[in-house]
């Protein structure tokens, strides 16, 4: 079985971690065993040096010659650190300036503290037989400079090479951080245009980095696709203009049409209004696109000014509420003091009646759709349309939304799917949010606006 | 009734359509491409109407309205414009335009506007002494907000009251729905449910409950109309 390459930043940055960490301690492992196994060959050569000084190469040395060298070299400068034992084939001590608490075998052999010997916590030894009649000479040599070296080096060990290891660790948790916060900047700025914040662009600092200029980069993108697609809505507007003129014209002859024969050809008098009113539909498709052209552009923010939301929201629910009963449907509107905004009437108004649309074109005939207006916090208001209809799943709330900004069809039903677009666009132009709540049961469709500034 | 207009446009192939298309409803249309031209043309002959352009090339349409209005001239203005804000509507009207227009506009609207301009003008010109109106055997009373018939009161919501006086203010007379909107609602929009349409039908169904014939004509293609 193959496993999967890992491709997060944070599956990448542990299997670093455990590679260097496996490397660390490999290389620190090493160095130990390595230093300990060469100190031992020294001291080895040491102690052999000693007792052959002592018993001579070969061990032939009469033993009251070796106990009287053993004496002076207990008391010599470079070799006082050493210790040597004699003992006779019965095992008692000849000479020495030990006291062994074991016999120790034959060769070389390690000593540690267990072995009781004053001032030596890890040693070689080295017995061999010496002067025949069963007399063993032992010469034992520390191999620690001081005590519990080894303790020691380990802690040595740990600081040095756990510094490197916490040191890399902190500079990988923060590269992974700085990587995945300017990540997130441009998955943000993604997710912001995608909901159709056009405007958008990943915060750069200035500071010419790599990361900031991808980030200048990809601003660069963002604004060649912005320059395109402010051409293609000029395309588009020309033409919803210039087709506009002669459809008016063409309707003026339907129009004439109709009136000419009517009450002598019914039939065709029928078809020419039919086609007439076919020629306003495609007339409002061209009139929403505009507008949505116009309050995309900005222009109208020059036309904002104070109004109390809560009046129109009762202007306009009073006049829908003759719509919706004319459907089968009830539609009532909350008696709200002022909260006053500022924004465009016309606009606002225009929005809340696409949104009250949307509802009842959504709701089976008998529904209660309702409209009101409630402070939202932060000097927030919220303007909302409930309804009691099928609603959406929660999960496909930010769906919904995304689709309140394009072209979406309205699934088969009347309209051209320009309103809630017109929606969309109107509530940027007044810096405001579009939310979809769960009404249980039904859908809530809040247009959360700033107040006016005191 | 045919009129005698002139259209102050620098769009010559729109001027050239909107004028074919005047003269099908039996106007006579003289077409002028500048201010300028318009104010000299105004001062050698009489029109019934004007139909003004905004935007022109040396005179604008705004200061040609406002040397017309000085000059004390009560020649109906019709403004045309391709500028749909609500502060340059205001603007056109306050500087002396009758109505305000944007375009594009079809001729069975601009029509339907030049007419009820006229019509203003003539109920204006009669000096309306009474508050009230009376027609098609309704008495009805703006500032009140009532209306009768043969002396019984009809009671009526405040926006088919509106929309009874708009109409009523303008007998004889066809009213877009455009219009109707702009005038009842105050909406400069043309939203997609035709809420004039309902509020024509209640309105029908309050007027017709005593047994009465409907006032209210449906002009096919363009809007309503109460007959006197």
């Amino acid at each position: 079985m193959r496993l999967p390459a890992p491709r997060s930043l944070k599956a990448l940055t542990l299997l670093f971690l455990c590679f260097f960490m496996f490397a660390t301690i490999a290389t620190g492992l090493t160095g130990y065993i390595a230093t300990r196994a060469s100190i031992a060959q020294l001291v080895d050569k040491r102690i052999t040096g000693e007792s052959d000084e002592l018993a001579g190469r070969d061990g032939d040395a009469p033993i009251p010659v070796i106990a009287a060298r053993i004496a002076s070299e207990a008391r010599a400068r470079d070799s006082a650190d050493l210790g040597m034992v004699l003992t006779d084939g019965a095992g008692r001590v000849v000479a020495g300036n030990i006291t062994l608490r074991r016999a120790l075998p034959l060769g070389y052999s390690s000593v540690a503290d267990a072995d009781g010997i004053i001032g030596l916590t890890h040693g070689r030894a080295l017995v061999r037989t010496v002067g025949g009649g069963g007399h063993r000479l032992t010469v034992i040599g520390e191999t620690e400079p001081i005590d519990n070296y080894n303790a020691a080096r380990a802690r040595l060990y740990l600081l040095g090479f756990g510094s490197i290891v916490l040191i890399v660790m902190g500079g990988l948790i923060g590269f992974m951080v700085i990587v995945s916060r300017r990540a997130a900047d441009i998955r943000r700025t993604v997710d912001a245009i995608v909901a159709g914040d056009m405007a958008r662009r990943v915060p750069t600092d200035g500071s010419g980095s790599e990361f900031d200029q991808q980030a200048l980069a990809f601003n660069r993108m963002l604004d060649r696709i912005a320059e395109l697609m402010a051409g293609l809505r000029n395309v588009s507007n020309d033409i919803a203009h210039d087709l506009r003129t002669p459809l008016a014209r063409l309707r003026g002859q339907l129009v004439a049409l109709a009136r000419a024969a009517e009450g002598k050809e019914p039939a065709l008098s029928d078809a020419a209004g039919q086609a007439v009113a076919q020629a306003d539909e495609i007339l409002a498709m061209f009139a929403a696109m505009l507008r949505i052209a116009e309050v995309q552009g900005g222009d109208r923010r020059a036309g904002f000014g104070r109004l109390d939301l809560a009046e129109l929201a009762r202007d306009v629910g009073a006049t829908m509420a003759a719509v919706a009963a004319d459907d089968g449907d009830v539609l009532t509107t909350a008696d709200r003091p002022p909260m006053w905004i500022e924004g465009d009437r016309q606009l606002l108004s225009q929005a809340l009646i696409n949104l009250i649309e949307n509802a009842l074109r959504h709701t089976p005939p008998g529904a209660h759709i309702h409209v009101d207006v409630a402070a939202a916090g932060e000097g927030r208001v919220a303007l909302s349309v409930t309804d009691n209809g099928p609603g959406i799943p929660a999960d496909q709330h930010e769906l919904a939304l995304r689709r309140f900004g394009r072209l979406a069809k309205d699934r088969g039903s009347s309209g051209h799917g320009l309103g809630l677009p017109l929606v969309a666009a109107v509530t940027r132009l007044h810096a405001g949010t579009l939310v979809l709540e769960d009404a249980a049961p039904g859908l809530r469709a809040l247009l959360v606006l700033p107040v006016c500034g005191a | 009734m045919n009129l005698n207009l002139l259209m102050v446009e620098d769009d010559a192939p729109l001027a050239a359509m909107l004028s074919d298309e005047l003269q099908r409803y039996d106007h006579q249309v003289t077409v002028v491409g500048d201010g300028g031209d318009a104010l000299l043309e105004l001062a050698r002959h009489r029109y019934d109407a004007v139909i003004l352009d905004r935007m022109l090339p040396k005179m604008d349409g705004i200061s040609v309205l406002e040397r017309l209005r000085r000059e004390q001239a009560t020649v109906p203005i019709i403004m045309l414009s391709a500028l749909a804000r609500a502060p340059e509507k205001v603007e056109g009207l306050e500087a002396g335009a009758d109505d305000y227009i944007v375009k594009p506009v079809t001729v069975e609207e601009l029509n339907a506007r030049l007419h009820a301009v006229l019509r203003g003008r003539r109920w204006n010109n009669a000096g309306a002494p009474s508050d009230t109106i009376e027609v098609a055997g309704l008495v009805i009373s703006p500032a009140r907000f009532r209306v009768w018939r043969d002396g019984k009161p009809i009671l009526l919501p405040k926006v088919e009251f509106k929309l009874l006086a708009e109409l009523a203010r303008n007998a004889e007379t066809v009213l877009t729905r455009a219009m109707l909107l702009e005038r009842v609602w105050g909406y400069d929009f043309i939203p997609t449910t035709n809420i004039v349409d309902v509020y024509i039908r209640r309105l029908r169904i309050k007027l017709t409950e005593d047994g009465s014939e409907d006032p209210v004509v449906t002009v096919r293609g363009v809007g309503y109309m109460l007959s006197a």
